[in-house]
């Protein structure tokens, strides 16, 4: 019996490293670009006089840096327009170095706005 | 693979990947928001152990590793590696809106899915993953907390993350 919901997820999951999405790019080129995307966003983080490490202790710091939170958003959003399949020229170097200087750029100026830090330790909701 | 002994294996691989890395990045030390410690304490008032009372407030109070892991088991089931990758993006983004740094849900999710791209290659599927996951936050959170929470001391004191 055709079982449609049973061979999707077969088909999406049988060590494909892909899944359900279609990249059209080889492997190898999604490495590449994932790698680019990390260290752009890393070099032009620095380059904006964001500190390297976050400030101690490292465990419970809300400070950006650019090794913590700048990659994980470059390679976020970056796996996004992946998934979409919309890649850009040179196998989507060009679109990993402009999602890194994005996303340094949001780091820098954008992020506290967006998430701003908790006030102090025991001001969160009462009960 | 037999669909069971997956799970099994998947279940101890998820156990194993969220509290290494949530005991690491310091959950049973001291808690992120105001839940976790009332949580912990109420643990440590029925017996159980603060440190381990603490990481089981944290897991509840925000998106830590376990959530990471089972975020990036869904993700990688849908859209492969990428979807691991968005799952970490995504739990960073949850972990700052509830007043927690984020380390460990990040870390936590991208060890996931390294652990279920290397696995897919001896026939481990992602959906054995979920259920695993499902599995190993039960054996925290569900089925004792008092010997679930002195056995987490216990890790914590081997990491000397002990509250």
């Amino acid at each position: 019996m055709f079982d449609l919901m049973y061979n999707t997820l077969f088909f999406a999951s049988y060590g494909n490293i892909y899944g359900l999405s279609n990249i059209s790019i080889s492997s190898f080129d999604v490495l590449l670009a994932y790698i680019v995307t990390i260290l752009v966003s890393i070099i032009f983080a620095l380059i904006l006089k964001i500190p390297l490490l976050p400030s101690k202790p490292y465990r419970y710091s809300f400070d950006v840096s650019a090794i913590y939170p700048t990659p994980i958003i470059a390679i976020g959003i970056f796996s996004i327009f992946l998934v979409l399949n919309y890649t850009f020229m040179y196998n989507g170097i060009v679109l990993a170095i402009v999602i890194g200087i994005l996303s340094a750029l949001f780091v820098k100026y954008l992020f506290d706005f967006v998430f701003p830090k908790p006030l102090d330790g025991d001001e969160g909701e009462d009960i | 693979m037999n669909e069971v002994i997956g799970i099994i294996i998947a279940a101890i691989l998820c156990w194993l990947n969220f509290v290494i890395v949530d005991t690491y990045f310091g959950l049973p030390e001291q808690p992120g928001v105001k839940g976790a410690r009332i949580i912990g304490e109420n643990v440590e008032k029925r017996g159980g152990d603060i440190a381990g009372g603490l990481f089981q407030g944290n897991i509840v109070c925000s998106p830590d590793a376990s959530a990471g892991t089972l975020i990036a088991a869904i993700g990688y089931l849908i859209l492969g590696i990428p979807g691991g990758i968005i799952a970490a993006f995504f739990v960073f983004i949850g972990n700052r809106l509830c007043a927690d740094p984020g380390y460990a849900g990040t870390v936590g999710s991208l060890t996931a899915t390294l652990i279920i791209f290397i696995c897919s290659f001896v026939g481990f599927t992602p959906e054995m993953f979920i259920v695993g996951m499902v599995i190993a936050i039960l054996t925290i959170q569900g089925l004792d907390h008092k010997r679930a929470s002195i056995l987490l001391g216990k890790i914590a004191e081997k990491f000397n993350r002990h509250a």
